[in-house]
């Protein structure tokens, strides 16, 4: 590899690792009651139950920043390797709907635990999540077989995520009032409400996901040769893609089980930091993905939280306003490709 | 039967379950070149995708040195057979020394990072089919007859034992199509690498390769070596000319008569 090129990669990591860090910090300090940075490290080193700076520190921004950072890095992670799957750039869980369907699943299981009042656990949140998370992605693999074309797929999805996220509305209408609340503000996408133990759960879940998709980084970077060529070169693609299938669904599912579902994460990080890399090798997308998943993610929420406060954005608005383009500049960039 | 090495018996290729080619059977022996020469559409690239293994076989065996080659491990058989199609490689952001690098796959660890030795080959291969210039360039920003050298690059990379070529000379210039052969020539002397290959240029196939295979319809028309294949009027009926109009050109009969016997 030559001196240029390890330059810029070096530069790019570094950028996104600095941006995890500033954007962590602004995130726990700024809010409704700023703290400064000098006692956010004095209450850092000791937690006190009695202070009430002490408390929102630890009970509600140091969790939701956490959640924040892993919940954005598996997003746009997921986003990478099925746009590497379907060989297309605009793919994400968002667009083909396998976030819609693993919002459904967890509204009924919800809906139905919380019916016979049963304590939902975070478990049983991620395990109904992922269920919903395959199968929309199933529809969207027979799909697939039909419709080759790049657009095609992405509207294909699209039906799917409408049609789930309709019937999630129906039973939303249809279930008891005390839940109504909990599932709306949750089905719109949100951050909030996160504790401790929601944030160990999902740490445990993305941190193995992430370090499987990391030990595949090989194989995914023969099977975006194309199929042929992997083949040639001694990948069992089969395997390969029920390993990609898992995976995206897993770390899908975790985002919509913790933080409901967010759109144009998926799309739109892995898109900016395969143009900060300059290459599209899974062993550096893979980390950097991750780290570019966080900064956004970050980013975002902080506006959430502060552009109209007291009133709080859904995390979804926010990503939207800042994703859409991206997504729209792609496809302008994939059509001029074409003509020249 | 061991001086053989690569041999298909009673191979049978086709799509789905309908078999279009029945009842092949070649032997070659290692070092040779094996040209499928045919008119469109009689299954040259369907038979070279199931040799290659990327179609399932119909029917028979295909043979790789002793072992059946159904039989061996995806890596395994990557040593030993690279392939260049005519569908590109997808190589978004890739250099062209990043896509000649990827046939150093089979022979990396697990994350694939490529060592020196890996390193010392890549240059080495680039150098001798003469794109060590256009290394640092785009991918897909070169020509197709720049990236079909690039793709020989990266087939030759493999370091296979035998290479399966679809077409590979069809966006080529005179001199490039000519050096194009002459480093296979080159390969299958000082490695002793097995060649086949689907040719559409009938006057290189003749002289480059030991034997020809014909493919017209549904049946494999007539293998042996250039001088058994090549006659008077020959490449009339493996076409389906004889009753062309424009033969009654003298101009083109000439040509093609030309090819058939020179």
């Amino acid at each position: 590899m030559d001196k240029n090129r390890r330059y810029r990669l070096t530069a790019a990591f570094a950028l996104l690792g600095a941006g995890v860090l500033v954007l962590f910090a602004l995130n726990i300090c700024i809010g409704s009651v700023a703290i400064s940075l000098p006692d956010i490290l004095r209450t850092l080193g000791e937690r006190r139950d009695t202070e009430a700076i002490s408390r929102i520190l630890w009970d509600i921004r140091l969790p939701r920043a956490a959640a924040a950072l892993i919940l954005g890095g598996a997003l746009a992670l997921a986003g990478y390797l099925l746009q590497t799957f379907f060989h297309n750039p605009i793919a994400g869980p968002f667009v083909l709907g396998i976030s819609s369907g693993a919002k459904l699943a967890v509204a009924l299981v919800m809906i139905f635990l919380m019916g016979r009042s049963v304590r939902v656990t975070s478990a049983d949140m991620i395990f109904a999540a992922f269920a919903g998370a395959v199968l929309s992605l199933g529809f969207v693999l027979l799909l697939s077989r039909r419709i080759q074309s790049m657009s095609g797929l992405v509207v294909g999805g699209v039906m799917i995520g409408y049609i789930c996220s309709a019937v999630t509305e129906l039973v939303v209408t249809f279930a008891d009032d005390a839940d109504i609340v909990n599932l709306h503000n949750w089905s719109r996408g949100s951050f909030s409400g996160m504790t401790w133990g929601n944030v160990t759960v999902m740490s445990v879940v993305v941190l193995l996901t992430v370090l499987f998709v990391f030990l595949m980084s090989k194989p995914l970077g023969a099977y975006q040769l194309g199929d042929a060529y992997a083949r040639n070169m001694g990948v069992n693609l089969r395997l390969l893609r029920g390993c990609i299938v898992i995976a995206s669904s897993m770390l899908s599912a975790c985002i919509v089980a913790f933080a409901g579902p967010v759109s144009f994460v998926g799309i739109a990080v892995p898109h900016l930091v395969k143009t900060l890399l300059g290459t599209t090798e899974p062993i550096r997308m893979i980390p950097a993905c991750f780290l570019g998943g966080s900064v956004f993610c970050l980013f975002c929420d902080l506006l959430a939280r502060t552009m109209l406060a007291p009133t709080e954005l859904s995390i979804s608005t926010v990503t939207a306003i800042f994703g859409a383009p991206v997504v729209l500049w792609i496809m302008g960039r994939k059509n001029a490709d074409r003509q020249s | 039967m061991e001086q053989y090495y690569f041999m298909t018996k009673k191979m049978c290729v086709g799509y789905g379950n309908r078999p279009l080619i029945k009842d092949v059977e070649i032997a070659l022996a290692k070092g040779e070149i094996l040209s499928l020469i045919g008119p469109n559409g009689a299954g040259k690239s369907t038979m070279l995708k199931s040799i290659a293994g990327q179609l399932r076989l119909l029917g028979g065996t295909v043979y790789l040195g002793q072992a059946s080659l159904s039989e061996m491990k995806g890596n395994e058989l990557a040593r030993k057979m690279s392939v260049v199609f005519t569908q590109k490689v997808r190589a978004e952001l890739k250099s062209c020394r990043d896509v000649v690098a990827t046939g150093r796959y089979p022979y990396t660890g697990w994350f694939g990072v490529l060592s020196g030795e890996d390193a010392r080959i890549v240059d080495e291969v680039m150098a001798l089919t003469r794109i060590t210039d256009i290394g640092g360039q785009d991918f897909n920003k070169i020509s197709d007859g720049q990236k079909q050298r690039v793709m020989l690059a990266r087939a030759i990379c493999q370091e296979p034992e035998i290479i399966i070529l679809d077409e590979p000379t069809s966006y080529l210039d005179i001199r490039y199509k000519l050096e194009f052969l002459s480093i296979l020539d080159e390969m299958r002397k000082k490695k002793g690498l097995t060649v086949i290959m689907s040719l559409h240029e009938l006057e290189l196939a003749r002289i480059i390769s030991d034997k020809i295979l014909c493919l017209k319809g549904a049946y494999v028309e007539r293998c042996g070596t250039p001088a058994e294949i090549f006659e008077t009027d020959f490449i009339e009926r493996l076409y389906g000319m004889e009753e062309a109009d424009f033969l009654k050109d003298e101009r083109f009969l000439a040509y093609v008569r030309q090819i058939g016997s020179g």
